[in-house]
């Protein structure tokens, strides 16, 4: 999509580490079963305090859809792509395994997926949001931690949100320019 | 001198590498009919596994075997000229072996043949590493051809732009790993320099090897030219090991200054951690204090000694390169990743993953004592 820049803000503090986004990840992207094989996962951070009284964050993570990402740069036969509105998505049938975006990725947040025979990570959905919808993991939060949407429009909630709360990307220092934004 | 004294048994050493072949071919016989992710312990996160190693530590030894050989017949020093035929021989093989190795971590190399080509990248070094290293092949043929033929400016010619070739080339094959920002341990300009002179070391070691068992195998004396070879490929050794030292130290030292994050724990992988043993028994012992021993001293400075000092070296290179493609990978890359040990991830190469490695290293060896029989390699020099 042109004149588009997706993005997917997130308020950990309302994440409750369900895992839903996980399981609506798998089943709506035929991830395959096993392990290794994820789409998004949800981080968790080091304990705070001392028992009993303890506090801990979930951070709910995936592709980070980079503006400038390595993955892409990397790839010797130019299986990753990013379209016009940011999405950065793989080719299966390009996709020689040679795993180089996995050693290049900072965010671990691709795995080679045995039955599309290719790397395979987060599309944001794009066979939902080009149909109109919100990618699985944003429709299925019970908590409504993600919110997704498109940063050139000014109006939208993603817009909106950043406007109004202070925000952070993870390993900012890396470059890579994420669009995966953390409501502080 | 005690070591082999006797001429060793031909059909036993054949009968191991064919062996050895074997091994390699069930290895690649179960990956392909049971797929990468049922037989090799590559993970998610530490997706380049020992396969990789092997392919560096193949591709190090051509590069080091092409420049050392260049030492002749590209930059006339008269003593070096008579390897040039073995030495690129060997070349060529290990090339190709170290192809065959890549290709097995590969899921889908005849992609890479078609893809590379439709639809290159030019800022992936991966693909400037296949296009270098396929140039290479090339000329390395070529070089061999008018090496076998005894067209002498052919073979000049060849050997000069091989030489630039090899160098290009893996200095890129640093840069495949040097241009990851998000791998500290490995990231910089570091990697492409370092590669270069390791692969010195790697040629040199190897040159040994050739020219002593070259002599043993055919149960010859060995002439004073060999003997007089010998000893300043046993001193040029020494000091292509001393300054790998130089880099090993210095590799090691901003590793740990400061604790950079991300680094510090993948030094430390090597200097205490998993890969402990492998650093310190392989790669400092074997690979560097003991041949820099035998070749400072002039008494074991002997054909013999120059030899166990390449074997040696050899192994403990090995080491170096299974070291530096895994520590890169033991960090994890995000917080909160279950099954850490000491805060590493961990690897152990599958058998499977042993047999193909296994398997690369044999064809290669007895494709080229096939060679020796079969090919007239001795120099006319």
């Amino acid at each position: 999509m042109k004149n588009k820049r997706f993005a997917i803000v997130l308020d950990t503090r309302r994440c409750i580490d369900c895992k839903a986004c996980t399981v609506a990840c798998k089943a709506e992207n035929d991830v395959p079963l096993g392990s290794e094989n994820y789409r998004n996962w949800v981080g968790e951070e080091e304990l705070r305090g001392q028992y009993p009284k303890l506090g801990q964050s979930n951070t709910p993570c995936q592709c980070q859809h980079c503006g400038n990402p390595p993955c892409a740069h990397v790839c010797p036969t130019k299986a990753t792509e990013v379209n016009p509105d940011g999405i950065v998505h793989v080719v299966a049938e390009k996709c020689i395994g040679c795993k180089y975006c996995m050693t290049a990725c900072p965010y671990n947040a691709r795995y080679y997926n045995e039955e599309i025979e290719a790397v395979d990570k987060c599309t944001f959905c794009t066979h939902r949001v080009y149909a109109g919808r919100e990618p699985a993991c944003v429709e299925t939060c019970p908590t409504k931690v993600r919110v997704f949407g498109d940063l050139n429009d000014p109006n939208s909630e993603v817009s909106k949100l950043l406007t109004k709360y202070p925000s952070r990307v993870l390993k900012e220092s890396q470059g890579t320019k994420p669009y995966l934004i953390y409501i502080i | 001198m005690t070591f082999l004294k006797h001429r060793p048994n031909f059909k036993l050493w054949v009968g191991l590498l064919v062996i050895g072949v074997a091994i390699g071919i069930a290895g690649a016989g179960n990956v392909l009919l049971n797929g990468h992710s049922a037989v090799y312990n590559v993970t998610r996160e530490i997706p380049w596994g020992i396969l990789i190693a092997t392919y560096v530590f193949l591709v190090v030894s051509s590069t080091g075997l092409c420049l050392v050989s260049s030492l002749g017949h590209v930059f006339g020093i008269a003593k070096f000229e008579f390897i040039g035929k073995r030495a690129i021989l060997l070349a060529i093989l290990t090339l190709l072996c170290g192809f065959g190795a890549i290709a097995m971590e590969l899921n889908h190399p005849i992609r890479m043949g078609i893809y590379a080509i439709i639809s290159p990248n030019f800022t992936s070094p991966i693909w400037w590493m296949g296009t270098l290293y396929g140039l290479y092949l090339m000329l390395l043929c070529a070089e061999f051809f008018f090496l076998m033929k005894g067209m002498h400016k052919g073979a000049f010619a060849m050997g000069m732009i091989g030489f630039i070739a090899a160098v290009a080339a893996h200095s890129n094959l640093g840069a495949v790993f040097g241009l990851l920002e998000a791998r500290p341990f490995w990231h910089g300009s570091f990697l492409p320099i370092y590669f270069i002179i390791s692969a010195l070391v790697s040629g040199g070691a190897i040159v040994s090897m050739i020219v002593y068992f070259n002599h043993k195998l055919s149960g010859q004396e060995m002439p004073q030219q060999y003997e007089d070879f010998m000893e300043t490929l046993g001193k040029l050794q020494a000091l292509f090991l001393m300054i790998l030292v130089f880099f090993v130290v210095w590799k090691i030292i901003p590793g740990i200054y400061g604790h950079p994050p991300e680094k510090y724990e993948a030094t430390m992988a090597m200097l205490t951690g998993p890969l402990a043993f492998n650093f310190w028994f392989f790669e400092v012992l074997l690979g560097l204090a003991i041949p820099v021993v035998i070749l400072l001293n002039k008494k074991t400075r002997t054909p013999y000694g120059v030899m166990m000092a390449g074997l040696s070296a050899t192994v403990g290179i090995f080491f170096m390169r299974y070291d530096l493609v895994i520590a890169g990978q033991l960090v994890s890359m995000r917080e909160g990743t279950a099954d850490l040990v000491g805060g590493l991830l961990q690897y152990t190469p599958s058998v499977t993953e042993i047999a193909i490695v296994i398997g690369a290293i044999s064809a290669c060896l007895l494709l080229y004592t096939i060679a020796e029989r079969l090919l007239p390699l001795e120099s006319d020099h």
